[in-house]
């Protein structure tokens, strides 16, 4: 027994002559006996009969001699090599039977990616660098090992008076 | 006594341009009209339908006779056509324009059959909701209403199962209604 969801998706094809003759007397018992049904196709009649006459402009009839021409300028004149390539490598890859190919390609290479085939080692970048942060003569320096790190190391230059001792009167930084 | 299509092919993969030519005056129109139910621009209708022809001139030597030489050609003409409506992503006040100027030029040299507002508005709306669906749903409503094939050329010529030629009809037609409902 077929249900009214099941009769709607056939009714389209019932009502282009698609359905075997079984199919075809079930769906026409179906809506015969259904208002909804024989609703749904009705409009799907007038919908139907509105494309076919109104889908396409008026003024679509074209002359045989400029098309001909037309083509026969496309048959003779040359395309530049690149063109040629483009449009052989559109053909290939986004003909109908082909389409899958573009996902399953991305998908490839997502999965290449994620088992590392492509991970290079991170190249170390050491360096080490001092860096004023004001003009009071306080520096940082900056001790880079690798990526996590870095060490900070601060400079104190003794300021003219500070030095009670006498012991580092040279002003050069101490650690 | 007029050739058939497949002793004109035959003709053309030997080289004779004057066959290549009867294939040509015998489908321009059709292939055109196809074209234009897609695109709903006449100038690309024009490029795309000459483009279907060269390159069909180009391939015709690997043409082996497996289908109709239509279907073959309707292949590469939906395949331009679809390929063009993906590139070109026209924006809709673009094609909004260009269809009203279509209907008024109609309306200027009464052309236009449908006199009754109702219908003229329907044929507006209409044309709006095919541009709105996907180039595949497209070329399926296209193919089947106003060339009237049937489910296994339509198949063939996009490279798809009856069934999804079915499926794709059915989705397409309900997206219309839902559009349509106010006509309907």
């Amino acid at each position: 027994m077929k249900t009214c969801e099941n009769i709607r998706e056939v009714l389209g094809a019932w009502l282009d002559g698609e359905l075997s003759q079984t199919d075809a007397d079930a769906v026409r018992s179906h809506v015969e006996g259904c208002t909804e049904c024989s609703e749904e196709w009705r409009r799907l009649g007038k919908l139907d009969a509105a494309m076919r006459t109104m889908a396409v402009p008026e003024d679509s009839q074209i002359a045989f001699e400029p098309f001909w021409r037309g083509v026969q300028r496309r048959i003779t004149e040359k395309r530049p090599w690149h063109v040629e390539i483009v449009e052989g490598l559109r053909a290939v890859f986004l003909g109908p039977r082909l389409a899958w190919s573009i996902p399953a390609i991305i998908v490839l290479l997502i999965g290449l990616y994620s088992l590392g085939v492509w991970k290079e080692e991170t190249p170390r970048n050491n360096f080490a660098a001092v860096e004023s942060i004001d003009a009071y003569g306080r520096n940082v320096a900056l001790l880079r090992e690798n990526e996590t790190k870095t060490t900070v190391i601060w400079l104190y230059q003794n300021q003219e008076g500070d030095n009670e001792s006498g012991e580092n009167s040279d002003k050069s930084p101490t650690f | 006594m007029e050739l058939s299509d497949r002793a004109l092919v035959q003709k053309c993969q030997a080289g004779d341009m004057g066959a290549f030519e009867e294939l040509v005056s015998r489908y321009h129109q059709k292939v055109f009209m196809v074209i234009l139910g897609l695109l709903q621009n006449r100038d690309d209708a024009m490029e795309v339908a000459q483009e279907t022809f060269f390159r069909a001139y180009r391939k015709i030597k690997s043409f082996q006779g497996g289908s109709s030489f239509y279907t073959w050609l309707y292949r590469i003409a939906v395949n331009i056509a679809i390929d063009a409506q993906r590139r070109q992503k026209r924006n809709p006040l673009d094609f909004r324009e260009t269809m009203d100027q279509v209907l008024e030029e109609q309306h200027e040299v009464g052309k236009d059959p449908f006199s009754d507002v109702h219908e003229k508005e329907l044929r507006g709306e209409l044309l709006t909701a095919i541009n709105d669906l996907t180039p595949e749903h497209k070329a399926v409503i296209v193919l089947r209403t106003l060339e009237g094939l049937s489910y296994k050329d339509i198949g063939e010529i996009l490279g798809c199962s009856e069934g999804t030629v079915m499926s794709r009809l059915h989705y397409a037609r309900k997206k219309l209604q839902e559009k349509l409902k106010a006509f309907l």
